[in-house]
């Protein structure tokens, strides 16, 4: 009977969790942003910038913010260890892909792999928030410009924004995750979601 | 008292500790590798009928690491050693292509006891030194380590014999038990 209720309750009252995948080719900083959203959102000190190594794997983040539970997942981006996104996909609520604005000759790889992420149908209708990251580094190109070089052509239907930020420094980042929960929680992914885990059974 | 100080000096001091079980197939290296942190030698090994323990120092990290028998009848004992551990570290034999299913049954059933539910996954793909040995992104794709969801992973490249990749896993391992490295 008291699970009953304490279900019940939990249906009614938890805050859903969404999964973010952060993506991005290697040397974008999608380690940094994950730490800073560490120390931006939780009461845990991220690692400094300095200590972070290439990702050859999975970090994970748990965080709070806007009043919805974020659990971000943050692979490995060099070439070889791309064909591990995928098998994250479908789970994901939504998408943060990194671009390293100070860098233009990673741009070319950057368009690439975004196109290839947008075209998989796993991922169908996940809101896609594009950084333009390192706007520290005096030489970084704008939101404006990135969107003029990726001129992106699969984005349909999908729910979209480009934001410049420092992962470095922080600027722009709690802008960013505001947008993204607020399309998170009303997109059709998240209904969908939400639906095929009710019917296998967990949350 | 004396333990209060003890825990402040180290507190304060960042010497943290940490237990490592390093678990894998039997001839994965396991043993190899154990003594290759510790004394950054190569020392020669025979099976492992049991555990090997040593402490090793490193990143401010006192690793208390465990090297348990690989062999098929003793890896039911492996759970008796998983209280309390912060980490495993799957030790693969990169150029066994034979056993990798194996390797990844066994790696998969690992994850799935309760009791290592918060450690994070080091995977060291090893034996790199000799041909034929599956590169990090096949090992990836063979141990089927995107299933892993809800924790820390990570793949390094290693060669025992030549003591590569080794460190680089401990500087993984030393910055994701970081308090709030995780």
């Amino acid at each position: 009977m008291f699970s009953l209720f304490y279900g019940l309750w939990n249906y009614m009252f938890s805050k859903t969790e969404f999964h973010v995948l952060i993506l991005g080719v290697d040397k974008a900083g999608k380690t940094t942003l994950l730490e800073k959203l560490k120390s931006l959102y939780s009461n845990l000190e991220g690692l400094p910038p300095d200590r972070i190594v290439p990702t050859v794997g999975l970090n994970i983040g748990r965080v709070e913010a806007s009043n919805a539970k974020l659990v971000f997942w943050d692979l490995g981006g060099q070439i070889g260890l791309r064909t591990i996104w995928e098998k994250y996909y479908e789970e994901a609520h939504a998408i943060v892909y990194v671009i390293d604005a100070g860098c233009s000759s990673s741009f070319e790889d950057s368009k690439s792999a975004l196109g290839k992420v947008l075209r998989h149908e796993d991922l169908q209708g996940a809101p896609l928030l594009i950084l333009a990251n390192k706007q520290d580094l005096p030489g970084a190109v704008s939101t404006e410009e990135l969107v003029r070089y990726l001129d992106l052509k699969e984005l349909n239907e999908r729910l979209y924004m480009f934001e410049a930020v420092s992962a470095y420094n922080g600027t722009g980042i709690k802008f960013a995750i505001d947008w993204l929960v607020d399309v998170m929680e009303r997109s059709k992914r998240t209904e969908m979601l939400r639906v095929r885990a009710g019917v296998t059974g967990h949350v | 008292m004396g333990i209060l100080f003890t825990r402040m000096f180290s507190s304060l001091f960042g010497n943290r500790e940490a237990r490592i079980l390093v678990l894998g197939l039997d001839n994965a290296g396991k043993t190899t590798i154990l003594y290759r942190l510790q004394m950054g030698e190569v020392v020669s090994t025979i099976p492992t009928i049991g555990f090997n323990v040593e402490t090793v120092q490193y990143n401010n990290i006192k690793f208390q690491v465990w090297d348990l028998g690989g062999q098929t009848s003793i890896r039911p004992y492996w759970r008796c050693y998983f209280p309390n551990t912060q980490a495993v570290i799957y030790v693969v034999d990169s150029s066994d292509t034979d056993r990798l299913v194996t390797a990844k049954d066994e790696f998969h059933a690992i994850l799935e006891e309760e009791e290592l539910k918060g450690a994070v996954v080091l995977v060291f793909a090893n034996k790199q030194d000799l041909p034929g040995a599956l590169d990090d992104a096949a090992i990836t794709e063979a141990l089927e380590l995107h299933k892993i969801k809800s924790r820390q992973w990570a793949i390094f490249k290693t060669s025992a014999i030549k003591g590569e990749g080794l460190f680089e896993g401990l500087d993984w391992l030393s910055n994701t038990l970081k308090p709030g490295g995780g």
